[in-house]
């Protein structure tokens, strides 16, 4: 009795109780519910080549918003401008590819430079947002909320003036030509559907193969999220991602550059939206200036669900992976079982966002010692 | 007679009109416990805050080994070998044991990799030398009690270089268990024999325990010093209520 120590209060745990205890363990349970649901109430066209295909499209939409909104979360802010960052961005892609950009000679039709000033742009505003946060003390709700109507205020005003109408659609296809368009709105990983073909699967009703590949954004957002899986778990700068999130006094006071930390992370969650824009603008052609509307919020709703801590400090990239599965598929999944109401999928993500909120607060009081 | 690591002559602080430190003489010893002793509004937390770089003197003297310093931010107070450790102890509750412990000063391999495995070993090495029993470094620092935390801190502030070590008030919002945990902490710490201690505290019983040197701060000015075996457990009480001899007190009650 007197050998006892406070060490040995802490449990000892097997793997597969640790398994059980990790943040993405909830994410992961719907889930899968969710895939094995929706395969046999779609009678598995759901996962057919073609229903694959819509699927992960949609999934990595909102994957590559979630991974750059969980990211900022766990440093402990929001970001509410990235749909209208999305609409931004996207105008600024279509206008230099119709237009050009007189100021520094650029001439129409070019994809690299329409990228790249878009690009630029999504980060200088980035930076202009968190430097804001972080000079004034103010809460990021608030400053991004501002940057929310400014961004979309300034894309309807700006296709208005320079282009007379709030859309640009009839652009020539880029991907023909240009590798750079054809790398972001193209196809990705054609390997796997000529396998499924070999295999005597993927086939159309003339016994061709059906479908070529999947969109390029699958990729961009298996890069990106395996990126910030990366630098989270494994790097001095994941290091002080989740010190600034947790307490960022703590943080400071041992050396930690926490306005550099949220700045560059304000910037990371425009880069997102900007590659968001980028795969969308080059895959159809078209820009919009609705397009991202309340995409913010699904960005932030998924990183909640993947397991992200509202309050910051703690959350798992791979989780967010779970939750934009989830969602993504639960959206989609009115084009695959017909008698279901599309509307019905608002009120399972706000079942879900509930639910995880929960959860997560379980978490947070079992590692704080609440529980 | 030895060198004090660091010495302390004639602090003067003014915030404006107020005078929180008037004419401070301090000395601490590599290998002793300095106990700093004093009510609230002594002027403790000054002093610490200006050893540890956080104010600057309005006048008066540091000299670290006898060569005179001027600190101008914390970071200058640290780099000199003065490892502060706070009531609020720096640390961040969801993270391991080993990402506190090395937070903000990782070790990192190419790309920013962090050398996980070898953090890991020098997190539980360094924790183990002065006393923690602890197994698991992965562990999250909120399922840790209070005294494994203060450890934690403290072992973190010698492993980075510190020579004095500044502990505000560690024993107190500790129960009865934990307080002597951290007793035997700085005990250990103090038989490496390299390290000077200054240890804040309210209690006069704990000070005792460990404490080598003595000097009581009332109204921001040393009202009594002395070492160990000097100083009558009634002196001790008479400076640590600020002057006042216990009768009197006794008399103040009896008269309500």
């Amino acid at each position: 009795m007197s050998d006892r120590s406070e060490a040995d209060r802490l449990r000892q745990e097997s793997t597969l109780q640790r398994l059980l205890r990790r943040p993405e363990i909830g994410a992961f349970s719907v889930m899968v519910v969710i895939v094995v649901a929706l395969a046999f109430a779609s009678d598995f066209k759901a996962f057919n080549p073609l229903g694959l295909k819509n699927n992960i499209a949609i999934i990595a939409q909102y994957g590559i918003i979630a991974t750059g909104a969980a990211a900022l979360m766990i440093a402990g802010e929001f970001d509410l401008s990235i749909g209208s960052m999305i609409g931004f961005t996207g105008m600024i892609m279509a206008m230099v590819l119709k237009y050009g950009f007189t100021p520094l000679g650029i001439p129409p039709g070019l994809p690299v430079a329409a990228f790249m000033i878009a690009m630029t742009a999504a980060l200088c505003l980035g930076w202009l947002i968190g430097t804001i946060v972080v000079r004034s003390g103010l809460s990021s709700f608030i400053v991004s909320l501002a940057f929310l109507f400014f961004l979309r205020g300034a894309t309807e005003a700006s296709f208005r003036i320079i282009n007379q109408s709030t859309q640009i659609s009839g652009l020539p296809d880029f991907k023909q030509e240009s590798w750079f368009a054809e790398m972001l709105g193209g196809e990705v990983f054609g390997w796997i559907y000529d396998i499924w073909f070999t295999l005597g699967g993927n086939l159309n009703r003339k016994g061709e193969q059906w479908v070529s590949g999947f969109d390029a954004r699958f990729l961009w957002w298996l890069v990106i999220a395996g990126a910030a899986w990366f630098v989270l778990s494994r790097t001095q700068i994941g290091n002080w991602i989740y010190a600034t999130g947790d307490d960022k006094d703590a943080a400071r006071a041992n050396g930690v550059p926490v306005n550099k930390v949220k700045i560059g992370l304000f910037m990371f969650t425009a880069f997102c939206a900007c590659m968001f824009a980028a795969c969308q603008v080059f895959d159809t052609n078209t820009a919009d200036a609705a397009k991202g509307n309340l995409l913010e919020l699904f960005a932030i709703a998924i990183a909640v669900v993947g397991g992200t801590l509202m309050t910051g400090g703690f959350g798992s990239i791979l989780g967010v992976a779970f939750g934009a599965i989830t969602v993504g598929l639960v959206a989609n999944a009115v084009f695959f079982i017909p008698w279901i109401d599309g509307s019905w999928f608002r009120v399972f993500v706000g079942t879900i966002l509930l639910a995880a909120v929960f959860a997560n607060e379980r978490i947070r009081k079992r590692i704080t010692g609440g529980i | 007679m030895a060198v004090p690591y660091l010495k302390v002559e004639n602090l003067v602080k003014k915030f404006g009109p107020f005078t929180a430190l008037n004419g401070v003489n301090l000395a601490v010893y590599p290998g002793e416990v300095h106990a700093l002793l004093g009510d609230n509004g002594a002027g403790k937390s000054t002093l610490i805050k200006t050893l540890a770089g956080v104010h600057r003197p309005t006048s008066g003297q540091l000299y670290i080994e006898g060569k005179p310093v001027n600190f101008r931010s914390p970071r200058d107070a640290t780099a000199a070998g003065i490892g502060t450790v706070y009531q609020d102890l720096a640390l961040n509750q969801l993270m391991s044991v080993t990402r506190n412990f090395f937070m903000g000063r990782e070790l990192k391999g190419p790309l920013g990799i962090l050398r996980m495995a070898e953090m890991d070993r020098i997190a539980h090495d360094e924790m183990a030398k002065i006393g923690i029993n602890f197994s698991d470094p992965t562990q999250a620092v909120g399922t840790m009690s209070g005294g494994q935390r203060q450890t934690l801190a403290i072992a973190r502030a010698i492993y980075f270089g510190a020579k004095v070590l500044i502990l505000d008030e560690p024993t107190s919002a500790l129960g009865q268990k934990q307080q002597m945990e951290v007793l035997k902490t700085i005990q250990r710490v103090k038989k490496r024999g390299d390290i000077a201690i200054i240890f804040i505290t309210h209690n006069e019983i704990h000070s005792q325990l460990v404490g080598d040197r003595f000097t009581f701060l009332a109204l921001g000015e040393v009202i009594g010093a002395g070492k160990a075996g000097e100083l009558s457990h009634d002196e001790i009480r008479r400076l640590m209520a600020g002057g006042t001899e216990m009768k009197d007190l006794a008399g103040e009650l009896a008269a309500i």
